[in-house]
C-alpha cells in the first residue's frame, strides 16, 4: 500500500472514494448491540443468497456500526432507494433480495411504522426517532464501514488533519477549539481548549495523549458506539489533537469489555499507519505521532484519569490526589492530556467546519451536541445525538417516543452512578451542563435511564451504592466506607429495617464524601442518594414509617404485588385461592373485611392491582375485579358480616358523617365494626353519593348498590337522607347536639364550566347535574330524538353519551380536545361506547354554542394540532387556524371535571381550603380543626372510589384514635388473614389467558339500563381463579407476620 | 519561597511543602492517621482535610498531599472541615473500635457514639505498613488486593512470603493492632470521655478560633470556660 505522503495525495483519494455509484449496496448495522439481535445471522444470509443468485458482484454489502436506534435492530438500509428494514430476521433475506434487490419493490411489512400515525416510513431519516436529532457525530455510522478506511475517504476523512497540519499552528488549532466552546464529553465538563493549552504550556519535551474509552456507567454505551461504529474520526482526532499539544504518543484506552470495539480500533490504527497518518513525518509536515490500545481491565475507577494513568503505566488502577495534575505531571510524570472517546470525535468537525459554526449550536455555555444512550422503561431504546439545551421532556417523550405499557413516568437518571435522579416535575429542564448540576445531576458521559412509575425510588438507590461499594477503589476511608455504609443503611431500610433518623443520617454522610473524597468517583458517590432524597423523600419515609414499598419492589415490604397495589390493602390472593376452591361466601367474607363494597367495586374499580399482577409477564394480568364481582353476586343473597369482626360494646360517643358516598360509608363502616353508632348525613334523597346518582345503572345497578349500603345499616349505621349541612343544620348546631366527631367527605359535586359563549342557553346540560337526574329518574330535559354534543374525555363524559343513547338520542358526539391515548377515561368503557356507535371527534374544542329562540341550534369547533409535549407525555393541543367548523347539535352536555365547594358546609368555622377548593388534610384524615376530618375526593381532587374507601378506612382509625385515645387498640380488619386453600407450586401456572366475562349484546343495549356485563359463570369464575401465580406463598408468611410485629412493638 | 495563609495567618514556606507541613509550621494541629513522616503521603485516611478558597470554590482537600501554593488560602478547623472529620472518624469507630489511636481521636474529637453497625474488623486499611514495608523496609513483601469493599492487606497470592523478613515493622507502625484501655465497657462504645477537647467555640463561630488547650476564645467571651447548660 503507498503512503499518502502530501495533501494532494489525500485531496485525491478523498475525491475518488466520494463518488457516488448506482450500485445496489446493503448497508447491516452490526455494533455489538446488533449482534446480540442476530444481525450477523442476517449477514450470513445475505452472503449466502447473494451467492445463490450470482449477485455478489453486483450488489455491495456493507456491515457498518450502530447506527443508533437499538430498538428496532437488526436493521439494514438499501441503496440506492434508501429503503428502511427494520427487525429483519434471516428467514426475511430471501424475500429481500428477491422482491426489493432485484425486483426494486418495498416489502411493507418491514417497514418502520409510525406508533403515531400509523403510517409506514420508507427512509431511515425519515423515522422520527432520528428525525428529531442532530447527528452531526453519529450520523456517519450508518455511511461507514469501520474496518474500511476507503469509506472514511468517503466522508472526507483526514482532511481535517491535513487542514491543520498544512495551514494551522499548534496555537491556532488550540484556539480554534477554545473558541468552539466544546467541553469534555466525559462528564466533568472541562473545556478541552484551556485542557490542551495547560498541557502545551507544562514544561518538558515529552508528552503523551490519552483517548478515555473506559465506559462502565450501567446502560452508557455512546463510546461503544462511536469507536465500533467510526474509529478512524477518534484517531483524526486524537493526531490533532498530538499535533497541538506537542505530544507524539498516545493511547486509547478500551474497557477489554468491548472485544469488537478493540478489534476494529486495532484494525483502524493498522490502516491509519499503512496510509501514514501514524508514524514519522506524517503528511510530509515533520510531525510525528502514533497510538497504541491498551485495553481495561474492567475496574469502573479507571475512567477517572489518575488511576486510568495508573493502570496504563501497570500499576494497580487506583486514583491519586490531584494536583499535580495529569497536564503537569501525568502517564510516567510526563505532561499527559485525557480527553474522551466522543470530545476526540468532535475535533476533526470543529477544525473542518470552524468553531464559528460549532459554537452556534447548543446553548450560551454549553456548546455542540451531545449522544445519550437512551435507556430503562422507553419505547425507543438507542444512542441519540441532540443539541445542548435539548428538553428532557422532549428527548423523553419525543425522541424516546415515552413509557412502554402508557405506564407514567417517574424519572430519569443522567451521568450513570454518579448522576441522579431528575423527577417528573423538573422535565423541562435543558440538557446542558449547568443546568443538570443545578438540579442535582451530572451530564455524565452521557447514560440515561428512564424510570416508569413502577420503579422505587429507594431501590434505585440501593442499586447505585452497591455498584459504588463494589467499584470504588477503596483507597481512602471516605469513599471505601462512605459508600459501605449508604448502602448498609439503604438495604435496610428497602427490607423494612428502617428507623426514624435513617434519611438525616444518610445525608449528613452523603455531603462528607461527597466534601473529603479523593476523586471524583467518591465526590459524585453520594449523587444517587442525595437526588432521590431530595425528590422521593416520602417513597424513603414509607418505607421506614409504613414499611410499605409503593411501587412493589422491595420483596420484604409487601405480600403480593397486587395486595401492595391495592389503596386498602384486600387480601387479593387469599379472596382469589378461595374462589378457585368453590369456597365463595368464605371468599366474600375476606373481601368484605377490608372493603364494604365488593360487589361495587368489582364493578367500577380502577384495578391498579391487576397493573401489577406478575401473571401479565406470563400472558395476562388475573382478572382482579370481575373476580371481586362475581362472588358478590353469587352471594347474592348470602352477605352476612362475620359477627367477630364487630365488637360487642357499643362506644358511646357520637360521630357525624357528611357525605354519604364510598369514603363517608366505609368510615361509617369501619367506626361501627369497632363499636359506635355514627349518623351520616346525606343532601341527596338517596344514599351512595357519586356511586348512586352519577355512575349510570348500567354500569352500576342500584340494586347492587343498595344491597351493600343495608349491610353498613344493619351494623347500626344510621343514615339521614335530605339534609343538607350547612343549610339544614350546621356543623355547630351538631356540636352542641353532642357530636364529637365529623367525618366531611362531601366529594367533588360541581361541574366545571367551559367558559365559551352559549353556555346559557337551554338544553346545555353539565354532566353531573344531567347523570344525577337520570340516576333520580326525573331528567329535565330528554335527549330522545335530539343530536347531542358531550364535551369531554373522562369517565363521566362517557358515562353521560353512553346515557343520551340509550335514552334514545338521534346522534351522540363526544369532543375531546386531545388523541384517544390521552383520554383519562377507562378503555374498555370507550371502546364499549365505540361499539355502540358513539362519535368521538378527537383533536376537537368547542368555541361557542350557537343557539336559535334561547335554545341550542349548533356548535362552533376548532380542530386541534398536536403541540409540545407537557410533564405527563401529553401533547399540548393547539388551536388550528382558520379550521372553525360547525355541528349541528339540539344539546350540549359538558364534562370537563369537577370542583368542591365547601364553603356553605363550613359556615362560622375556619377550616383551613387548599388553594384549588379542596379541603387541607393530612393522610390521616385531620384538618386543622380538632375533630373536624376530612378525606375521600374532597381532600384529593376528583379520585377512585378504591381510594375514597382507603381514606373512609384511615380516618376511621384516626377518628377512633382521637376518640377513645386508646393507642393499644388493634384493628382487626388490618391484620393479614392466613386462607388455608392448596396451592401446588412445582405445577406449571394454568396454561390459558384472562377469561372474557359476558356481555350484553349490542340490540340488548338500547331503550334501556340493563348492566352491560353479566359477570363471570361459576365455572369461568373458578377457572380464572386458577390462573392465579400466588405471589404471596413466594415468603414464609408466618414469619414475616411475626417479624413484623415485632417491629411494630419495638 | 511561597506565601499562602492559613487561618488568616501568612506564613512562608519552602516549595514543594504541603499544606499539612505549613500548618505544623505554625502550630496547628491537624489530625493525621495515614500519615507518617518518612513515608510517602497517601491521603486514604482523609482525616487532615482543610477547606480552601472560599464562597463557591471552597473545597476540602487533604493536607497531606496538597502541595502549597502561592497566595493560596487555607482553613483548618471551619465547621465544614470539623464535621466532616467527626463523620470519619465514626465511620473509622464502627471499623476498628478496639483500637486505642482511633478511639483517642474519638475523644478527642468528641465523637460521643456510633451510628452504624459495629464491625471490630482489625485493620483500617490506612496504608502504613504497605507503605513501611516497601519505602522503609524495601521488602515489598505486602500489598492490596481487591477493591472496594473487598479490599485487604496481604502477600502475594495469600501465601507466606518469602521476602518477608519479619522484622515487625507493619505491626510497630499500625494504628489498628494498637489496643485500647480494657475498662468495662459495653460492645461499640466510645471510651476516653476523660478526652475531651472538642473546640467549644464553633457553636458560634464559623471556625476554630484558636489552639490552646482549653481554647481560650471562651475566657475572652465570659471569663471562663462555658458549661454544658450555658451551652
Amino acid at each position: 500500500m503507498n503512503k499518502i505522503k502530501t495533501p494532494a495525495e489525500l485531496n485525491k483519494i478523498i475525491a475518488k472514494n466520494s463518488v457516488k455509484t448506482d450500485k445496489p449496496c446493503i448497508v447491516i448495522g452490526t455494533g455489538t448491540c446488533g449482534i446480540a439481535r442476530g444481525a450477523d445471522n442476517v449477514v450470513k444470509a445475505f452472503k449466502k443468497e447473494l451467492k445463490k443468485h450470482n449477485l455478489e458482484s453486483n450488489v455491495d454489502l456493507k456491515i457498518t456500526g450502530c447506527h443508533g436506534f437499538c430498538e428496532i435492530e437488526p436493521y439494514l438500509t438499501i441503496l440506492p432507494e434508501e429503503i428502511h428494514y427494520i427487525k429483519v430476521q434471516p428467514t426475511d433475506v430471501k424475500k429481500i433480495i428477491k422482491k426489493t434487490v432485484i425486483e426494486k419493490k418495498i416489502i411493507p411489512d418491514l417497514l418502520y411504522t409510525n406508533p403515531e400515525t400509523q403510517e409506514r416510513i420508507v427512509k431511515e431519516q425519515e423515522i422520527p426517532f432520528y428525525k428529531k436529532q442532530t447527528r452531526n457525530i453519529l450520523g456517519n455510522n450508518a455511511r461507514i464501514d469501520p474496518q474500511n478506511i476507503k469509506d472514511y475517504f468517503g466522508i472526507g476523512g483526514y482532511s481535517s488533519l491535513s487542514k491543520a497540519l498544512t495551514s494551522m499552528t499548534p496555537e491556532k488549532v488550540i484556539n480554534e477549539i477554545k473558541d468552539s466552546g466544546i467541553q469534555g464529553r466525559g462528564g466533568a465538563g472541562f473545556p478541552t481548549g484551556f485542557k490542551w493549552e495547560f498541557c502545551r504550556r507544562a514544561k518538558g519535551t515529552k508528552k503523551y495523549i490519552i483517548c478515555n474509552g473506559d465506559e462502565g456507567d450501567p446502560g452508557a454505551y455512546m463510546d461503544r458506539g462511536l469507536l465500533e461504529g467510526n474509529p478512524h474520526s477518534v484517531i483524526e482526532g486524537m493526531i490533532i489533537g498530538a499535533y497541538a499539544i506537542g505530544a507524539d504518543e498516545g493511547f486509547i484506552y478500551i474497557r477489554d469489555e468491548y472485544p469488537l470495539a478493540v478489534k476494529t480500533v486495532e484494525n483502524a490504527i493498522k490502516q491509519a499507519r499503512e496510509y501514514g497518518f501514524l508514524g514519522q513525518n506524517i503528511l510530509s509536515s515533520h510531525f510525528h505521532f502514533d497510538l497504541k490500545i491498551v485495553r481495561g481491565a474492567g475496574a469502573f475507577v479507571c475512567g477517572e484519569e489518575t488511576a486510568l494513568i495508573a493502570s496504563i503505566e501497570g500499576r494497580i488502577g487506583e486514583p491519586r490526589q490531584r494536583p499535580p495534575f495529569p497536564a503537569q505531571k501525568g502517564l510516567w510524570r510526563k505532561p499527559t492530556n485525557i480527553n474522551n472517546v466522543e470530545t476526540w470525535a468532535n475535533i476533526p468537525l470543529i477544525i473542518t467546519k470552524g468553531s464559528k459554526w460549532y459554537s452556534k449550536i447548543g446553548t450560551e455555555k454549553s456548546k455542540g451536541t451531545k449522544i445519550f444512550s437512551l435507556v430503562g422503561k422507553i419505547n425507543n431504546t438507542g444512542l441519540v445525538e441532540v443539541p445542548m439545551g435539548f428538553s428532557l421532556k422532549d428527548l423523553v417523550y419525543g425522541i424516546g417516543g415515552g413509557i412502554p405499557e402508557n405506564k407514567s413516568f417517574k424519572a430519569v437518571q443522567t451521568g450513570g452512578p454518579s448522576g441522579g435522579c431528575i423527577p417528573k416535575s423538573l422535565l423541562d429542564t435543558p440538557i446542558d451542563y449547568e443546568k443538570l448540576k443545578e438540579v442535582g445531576s451530572i451530564m455524565g458521559s452521557g447514560g440515561m435511564v428512564v424510570m416508569d412509575e413502577d420503579t422505587c425510588m429507594v431501590d434505585v438507590a440501593r442499586y447505585f451504592l452497591e455498584f459504588l461499594q463494589d467499584e470504588s477503589c477503596g483507597k481512602c476511608l471516605s469513599c471505601r466506607e462512605g459508600t459501605r455504609r449508604m448502602a448498609e443503611i439503604v438495604t435496610g431500610i428497602t427490607q423494612g429495617k428502617g428507623k426514624e433518623g435513617d434519611i438525616e443520617l444518610l445525608q449528613e454522610l452523603a455531603q462528607v464524601v461527597k466534601d473529603t473524597s479523593m476523586c471524583g468517583l467518591g465526590q459524585t458517590a453520594a449523587n444517587p442518594v442525595l437526588s432521590t432524597i431530595k425528590y422521593f423523600r416520602e417513597e424513603y419515609e414509607t418505607h421506614i414509617r409504613d414499611r410499605k414499598c409503593p411501587t412493589g419492589v422491595c420483596r420484604d415490604l409487601y405480600i403480593s404485588p397486587c395486595q401492595n397495589a391495592c389503596p386498602v390493602g384486600m387480601n387479593v390472593p387469599g379472596y382469589i385461592s378461595l374462589i378457585g376452591e368453590g369456597r365463595f361466601s368464605e371468599a366474600l367474607e375476606l373481601a368484605l373485611d377490608t372493603n364494604p363494597f365488593p360487589s361495587v367495586c368489582g364493578r367500577i374499580c380502577d384495578h391498579i392491582c391487576q397493573s401489577k399482577c406478575r401473571r401479565n409477564q406470563l400472558d395476562e394480568p388475573v382478572a382482579i375485579r370481575e373476580l371481586k364481582r362475581f362472588i358478590g353476586d353469587y352471594e347474592e343473597n348470602n352477605i352476612e358480616y362475620p359477627d367477630i369482626q364487630v365488637s360487642k360494646e357499643t362506644i358511646p360517643f357520637k360521630v357525624a358523617i357528611i357525605g354519604s358516598g364510598p369514603a363517608g360509608l366505609s368510615c361509617a363502616y369501619f367506626l361501627a365494626r369497632l363499636g359506635y353508632r355514627p349518623t351520616v348525613f346525606e343532601s341527596q334523597p338517596v344514599a351512595g353519593g357519586m356511586m348512586a346518582v352519577a355512575i349510570p345503572e348500567y354500569r352500576l345497578p342500584k340494586r347492587i348498590l343498595n344491597r351493600e349500603i343495608a349491610n353498613i345499616k344493619k351494623l347500626g349505621v344510621d343514615i339521614k337522607l335530605n339534609t343538607r349541612i350547612g343549610k339544614d343544620i350546621t356543623i355547630s348546631q351538631l356540636w352542641s347536639q353532642g357530636y364529637e366527631a365529623f367525618f366531611v367527605a362531601v366529594g367533588m359535586y360541581g361541574d366545571r364550566h367551559l367558559g365559551i359563549p352559549g353556555e346559557n342557553l337551554e338544553n346545555v346540560i353539565q354532566a353531573v347535574d344531567f347523570l344525577l337526574d337520570v340516576n333520580l329518574g326525573n331528567p329535565i330535559v330528554s335527549p330522545a330524538d335530539k343530536k347531542v354534543a358531550i364535551i369531554g374525555g373522562g369517565n363521566s363524559a362517557i358515562d353521560a353519551a353512553r346515557t343520551v343513547n340509550r335514552m334514545g338520542a338521534a346522534e351522540t358526539i363526544v369532543l375531546y380536545r386531545r388523541t384517544r391515548k390521552d383520554m383519562p377515561a377507562y378503555t374498555t368503557e370507550i371502546e364499549e361506547a365505540e361499539h355502540e356507535g358513539i362519535k368521538i371527534h378527537y383533536l376537537t374544542t368547542p368555541v361557542r354554542i350557537l343557539g336559535e329562540k334561547g335554545k341550542v341550534k349548533a356548535i362552533e369547533c376548532v380542530r386541534m394540532k398536536q403541540g409540545d409535549f407537557d410533564k405527563e407525555g401529553r401533547q399540548r393541543p393547539i388551536p388550528l387556524d382558520n379550521s372553525n367548523f360547525y355541528l349541528d347539535v339540539d344539546m350540549v352536555i359538558p364534562a370537563i371535571g369537577e370542583f368542591s365547594d365547601v364553603t356553605e358546609l363550613f359556615t362560622g368555622l375556619d377550616v383551613e381550603l387548599n388553594r384549588d377548593g379542596t379541603i387541607a388534610s393530612d393522610k390521616s384524615g385531620r384538618t386543622s380543626i380538632p375533630g373536624i376530618f376530612s378525606g375521600g375526593d374532597v381532600v384529593s381532587g376528583p379520585a377512585t372510589i378504591i381510594k375514597a374507601i382507603a381514606s373512609g378506612e384511615r380516618t376511621a382509625v384516626t377518628i377512633d384514635q382521637y376518640l377513645a385515645k386508646d393507642r393499644t387498640r388493634q384493628y382487626p380488619w388490618r391484620e393479614h388473614k392466613i386462607v388455608d386453600t392448596y396451592f401446588d407450586s412445582e405445577a406449571e401456572p394454568m396454561g390459558y389467558g384472562m377469561q372474557k366475562p359476558r356481555m350484553l349484546l349490542l340490540n340488548q343495549r338500547l331503550g334501556n339500563f340493563n348492566e352491560v356485563s353479566k359477570g363471570y359463570t361459576k365455572k369461568t369464575a373458578m377457572k380464572e381463579a386458577q390462573r392465579c401465580l400466588r405471589c404471596d406463598l413466594e415468603i414464609d408468611l408466618k414469619e414475616k407476620l411475626e417479624i413484623d410485629e415485632k417491629e411494630a412493638v419495638c | 519561597m511561597l506565601e499562602l495563609s492559613i487561618n488568616g495567618i501568612d506564613v512562608q514556606v519552602e516549595e514543594g511543602s504541603t499544606i499539612l507541613d505549613a500548618a505544623r509550621f505554625l502550630g496547628i494541629d491537624i489530625p493525621t492517621l495515614c500519615h507518617v513522616e518518612g513515608l510517602t503521603p497517601y491521603g486514604a485516611c482523609r482525616l487532615c482535610v482543610v477547606e480552601i478558597n472560599k464562597g463557591e470554590q471552597a473545597r476540602l482537600v487533604s493536607s497531606c498531599t496538597y502541595p502549597a501554593e502561592h497566595g493560596l488560602q487555607v482553613w483548618t478547623h471551619t465547621r465544614r472541615v470539623v464535621e466532616a472529620r467527626k463523620m470519619l472518624i465514626e465511620l473509622l469507630l464502627a471499623m476498628c473500635p478496639s483500637s486505642k489511636t482511633v478511639q483517642d481521636l474519638a475523644s478527642a474529637h468528641n465523637v460521643q457514639k456510633v451510628r452504624f453497625k459495629v464491625d471490630y474488623s482489625d485493620c483500617i486499611l490506612c496504608g502504613l505498613c504497605v507503605r513501611m514495608c516497601n519505602e522503609q523496609m524495601d521488602a515489598r513483601a505486602i500489598g492490596f488486593i481487591n477493591r472496594g469493599k473487598d479490599r485487604r492487606i496481604t502477600t502475594p497470592f495469600d501465601v507466606k512470603s518469602d521476602i518477608c523478613r519479619t522484622c515487625g515493622a507493619c505491626m510497630y507502625i499500625c494504628p489498628a493492632c494498637e489496643l485500647r484501655c480494657q475498662g468495662p465497657h459495653p460492645p461499640g462504645d466510645v471510651c476516653g470521655g476523660c478526652l475531651n477537647v472538642e473546640p467549644v467555640c464553633l457553636e458560634e463561630e464559623e471556625q476554630k478560633m484558636c489552639f490552646m488547650d482549653p481554647c481560650g476564645w471562651c475566657y475572652k467571651e465570659t471569663g471562663r470556660r462555658k458549661t454544658e447548660k450555658e451551652k
